[in-house]
């Protein structure tokens, strides 16, 4: 067990390397920054952009460019902002903690709610009760997080005014039902039911469709000959089967929704990495795109290795000898 | 043995048996997957007459912040506006109308290119095994592990900074968008490794079972075996990708016109959502109805591939 | 004469599917006495499997006990709730399935899934003592290294292995009825040997009544003292192994017999005519008439009912008077 999580934390090193190199080569063979920037700010002078190159080293040949950020990456020096001249490390410092909170509440709020929902939907298939949970579950597969997200806004902050529409607290002193920890929930409530719907109808259909398969399997009927109690034998023995096919696809949507994060982080001005993404790319701003990407990439690979190491713990048939 | 076949003679007649007969009775039977077809076949009706349905015509949205239809800016649903007016004054219903043919473009195409370069990737790796396949596999993980929004987010910008403004080429006597057509082009790089993937694996599957064999045994060449024997297989599981492939490739280009990455001259049903969205308390109509077509539309090939899957690839119900 | 352990009277199980409703036991009567051995034969399709489930009620959806009458030890088991039934399974009445691959969980380990059949029905047993029993139970299989192996998943079992444990959990709490469903058809030929003396041996040992589920009428002969004879959800014949080897009543026995190829004599492999019956829509009158060589008007019209022809010999059949069927003489 031990030696699988070491053997896997290895393998995350060339996927990690892979990608920083196409990262790289995405920024730069795009196109040359100079130009776009040029392109971006047609006034600007030959001199500054002269100058600007040698700053920021784009004379050096392209394999020492990248080596170059690279070692300043691993000792996490990001370099400078391209627009405005800011550490970048200053830039995403302090939006990592707002894009974590809100993806790890969300998570595990959507993973513990989505669990009972499906498992009581396969145990009474096409019920009404289960078609109407089928249907929500695709009509909220179906739906562009972002506008549900401005539906809600519309609906319960503009109108209703029940909650924040922006930010993750509360600004120019004013705090959200009462202080400040109140305040920080009352922010989180929307941004986190939006990403809470998506994936728990994505969670729900794929646990659902894998119990539905397991209720039917021999060992299933063999507990229940056993005399098994109906919750051991659904709970215990079905779910612990249904679950392990979902975990790998968990960790891909895990994925998916770290790097949807800038959607739901630009709708509600959630002061995320995603948000900065955003607007870093519009700017064309690549020392902070990198950054971000590869911040994001780290952390989505984490998130798979953690998705791997439960499903290696859950499942023993998969653990080599 | 004497055998008296009193009940043998009395054998029904067969309805047509062949596969695609089947599936469709079996189609006809799912009520979801029967709505979703006509949600689809209505959402192309649309696409392909909007010009002629929408009650004002389509105008190239500079920013959309020239006032246009008789300086009604930001005016709510009305007789005259159905769906109201947004923050340049174009009619809401209108642009949903001519910007049904965008999505169904985007849809469409990304498809197109996502499953040629799958099926290709997916057929030679999963067929002839070894490193190939291992190489090819090595290459969609990392695809699959990086985020792949934020890859697009750049892509596009990069790309259409130089691209010029509202330029469009002539296809066959369409007008074709370039702005659009690179968003689409970007998706459809991000998006083949995933299907890449799963054909793969059906390629495996079917390349095991017996009858493979057998053909072989009598002597067909690989190109007849992929062409005539695995892929007709397949195509059952290609069919419905391709149907869920279509939702998810207008929801990704929603999502891209909204952050603003989309092409500001092409009014999508993403980028109807983005120009209006600094404005959305007062303009909440022009938020919620675009949004509601992706929905409908997303709803109604999702309807569609799962319709298709059931009756393709018959699970037991009972 | 024997007590009488199980009575079935009549029942009728039915699925009712999209496709329409699957009559896959349409009135069953046949009783299980104590401490006997008793085989249930037919086609794939006749109902032996669902008649087994019937009795422990655990059919599966869409599957419904639609009439009858089941009684154990002269309980009515149709009666009970859920909870009463969940006391008897495992503990009174006992089921082997036929794939042990599939009938055993591959995410827990040997040793948790016993003890899982035994605190299901006890609830206060200590680890250790849950352990010990558990060591009992695998060594009375005959399984070696239990101590070690029982930690590890049923994946790490060969075939043969994995249906001991299957054996070892379905008699864990000593049952007074097994019922073995197949138990050696996904096993290779010669470990089936071994399984099936196992059974006998742990029969013989705990004194209970096993039903032989099987379509092989080798291991009938080998492992049974009586056996019933069903066919398309219907008993057409009841008889002491002895007998329906030697003098069977029915034409649907004697051609069973006749089907299995001898290596000792010269015969052309005889064939039963005609397909298994579609039990949604079943043949009228007896479901076999209609691949039955003499099978009357009478045969068509009105389903026969079991007679007894022997002392402790049924059979289903308008016909029996008429004619004299093949039997086996003893090897």
């Amino acid at each position: 067990m031990f030696r699988y999580i070491i053997r896997r934390l290895i393998y995350m090193i060339p996927v990690l390397i892979g990608i920083s190199i196409i990262a790289f080569i995405t920024m730069y063979a795009a196109g040359d920054p100079i130009a776009l920037i040029k392109a971006g700010k047609p006034n600007i002078t030959q001199v500054t952009l002269e100058g600007l190159k040698r700053y920021y080293g784009l004379d050096k040949p392209l394999p020492i460019q990248y080596l170059s950020w690279l070692s300043n990456i691993l000792q996490l020096n990001f370099g400078n902002s391209l627009y405005g001249g800011r550490p970048v490390n200053d830039i995403i410092a302090p939006r990592i903690w707002p894009t974590i909170e809100l993806q790890v509440v969300s998570l595990l709020i959507a993973f513990a709610i989505s669990i009972p929902i499906a498992v009581q939907s396969a145990r009474k298939p096409y019920s009404k009760q289960d078609v109407t949970i089928t249907s929500l579950s695709l009509f909220g597969v179906s739906m562009p997080t972002f506008w549900f997200g401005l539906i809600l806004i519309i609906v319960f902050s503009f109108s209703l005014g029940w909650f924040p529409s922006a930010g993750s607290q509360g600004v120019a002193g004013f705090v959200w039902w009462g202080n400040p920890l109140l305040d920080q929930i009352a922010h989180l409530i929307l941004p986190v039911a939006v990403l809470v719907y998506v994936s728990l109808a994505q969670n729900i259909r794929l646990i659902r469709a894998n119990m539905l398969e397991v209720l039917r399997s021999d060992y299933v009927l063999a507990a229940r000959a056993s005399g098994l109690s109906e919750r051991k034998v659904v709970y215990g023995y079905a779910l612990r089967n249904a679950i392990t096919p979902a975990l790998t696809f968990l960790g891909i949507a895990l994925g998916g929704m770290i790097a949807g994060a800038p959607m739901t982080e630009y709708v509600f001005s959630w002061p995320g990495l995603g948000r900065q993404y955003v607007a870093s790319t519009i700017n064309l701003d690549f020392p902070t795109i990198m950054g971000i990407t590869m911040i994001i990439t780290v952390m989505t690979l984490i998130a798979n290795l953690i998705m791997d190491i439960l499903y290696v713990y859950i499942d023993p048939r998969v653990r080599i000898r | 043995m004497k055998t008296e076949n009193s009940a043998l003679n009395k054998t029904p007649k067969r309805r047509s048996a062949s596969q695609w007969a089947v599936a469709w009775r079996r189609f006809r039977r799912n009520k979801a997957g029967v709505a979703g077809l006509i949600i689809v076949l209505a959402v192309v009706f649309v696409g392909i007459f909007g010009d002629f349905l929408a009650p004002y015509p389509a105008y190239p949205n500079l920013g959309a912040l020239t006032p246009f239809n008789h300086g009604d800016v930001r005016t709510p649903p009305s007789l005259k506006y159905p769906l109201g007016t947004d923050v340049g004054g174009t009619d809401v219903l209108s642009d949903i109308l001519h910007g049904t043919k965008y999505a169904l473009y985007v849809g469409v195409v990304v498809t197109i290119i996502t499953m040629a370069i799958a099926i290709v990737v997916g057929a030679i790796a999963g067929y002839f095994g070894g490193w190939v396949d291992n190489v090819l596999m090595r290459i969609t993980e990392v695809f699959l592990v990086f985020p792949s929004l934020l890859f697009i987010l750049v892509f596009v910008k990069v790309l259409t900074v130089g691209a010029g403004v509202g330029s469009s080429i002539n296809f066959l006597g369409l007008s074709i968008p370039m702005g659009l057509t690179i968003v689409v082009l970007v998706l459809a790089i991000f998006n083949w490794p995933g299907d890449a993937r799963m054909i793969r694996g059906e390629f495996l599957r079917v390349r095991e079972l017996e009858f493979v064999e057998a053909e072989r045994a009598l002597g067909a060449n690989n190109r007849r075996i992929i062409f005539r024997h695995i892929l007709p297989n397949i195509l059952s599981s290609i069919i419905v990708v391709a149907s869920l492939t279509i939702a998810y490739a207008i929801l990704l280009e929603a999502g891209v016109s909204f952050l603003g990455f989309g092409d500001v001259n092409t009014v999508t049903w993403g980028q109807i959502l983005e120009n209006n969205f600094s404005d959305m308390r007062i303009v909440w109509w022009a938020e919620v109805f675009p949004g509601l077509a992706i929905l409908i539309t997303v709803f109604g090939f999702n309807l569609l591939g799962d319709g298709l899957s059931d009756a393709l690839n018959p699970r037991l119900r009972d | 004469m024997t007590e009488t352990l199980l009575k079935i009277e009549g029942l009728k199980t039915y699925f009712f599917t999209e496709a329409g409703v699957v009559k896959a036991v349409d009135g069953i009567t046949f009783d299980v006495r104590k401490g006997e051995s008793l085989g249930l034969v037919g086609e794939s399709g006749s109902g032996k499997t669902v008649t087994a489930l019937s009795v422990l009620r655990i059919v599966p959806k869409p599957g419904r006990i639609v009439e009858g009458k089941i009684e154990f030890n002269g309980e009515n088991l149709l009666s009970k709730n859920e909870k009463e039934m969940q006391s008897m399974r495992g503990r009174e009445i006992a089921i082997i399935f036929q794939d042990p691959s599939s009938s055993l969980n591959p995410v827990y380990n040997v040793e948790r899934q016993l003890r899982d059949v035994l605190t299901a029905h006890e609830k206060k047993m200590s680890k250790e003592e849950s352990h010990r029993k558990v060591l009992e139970l695998m060594n009375l299989v005959g399984i070696p290294e239990s101590e070690y192996r029982m930690r590890e998943y049923p994946h790490q079992f060969s075939g043969g292995m994995k249906q001991r444990v299957a054996i070892a959990r379905a008699l864990a709490l000593q049952p007074t009825l097994l019922f073995a469903d197949e138990p050696t058809t996904a096993l290779d030929v010669t470990i089936q040997a071994q399984v099936l003396d196992l059974l006998e041996d742990l029969k013989k040992k705990m004194g209970m009544s096993l039903v032989m589920i099987t379509h092989d009428m080798g291991i009938i002969a080998k492992m049974t003292t009586r056996v019933v004879v069903m066919y398309a959800g219907n008993t057409y014949e009841i008889a002491k192994t002895e007998d329906l080897y030697e003098h069977p009543r029915h034409p649907y026995t004697a051609s069973l017999l006749a089907a299995v190829p001898r290596l000792d004599r010269k015969k052309t492999l005889s064939i039963i005519p005609g397909n298994i019956p579609n039990l949604i829509e079943p043949p009228s009158g007896c479901r076999f008439h209609p691949r039955c060589e003499f099978a009357t008007k009478k045969c068509e019209e009105t389903p026969p009912v079991l007679e007894e022809v022997e002392p402790d010999h049924f059979v289903a059949c308008y016909e029996w008077r008429n004619i004299t069927l093949k039997g086996e003489s003893s090897k």
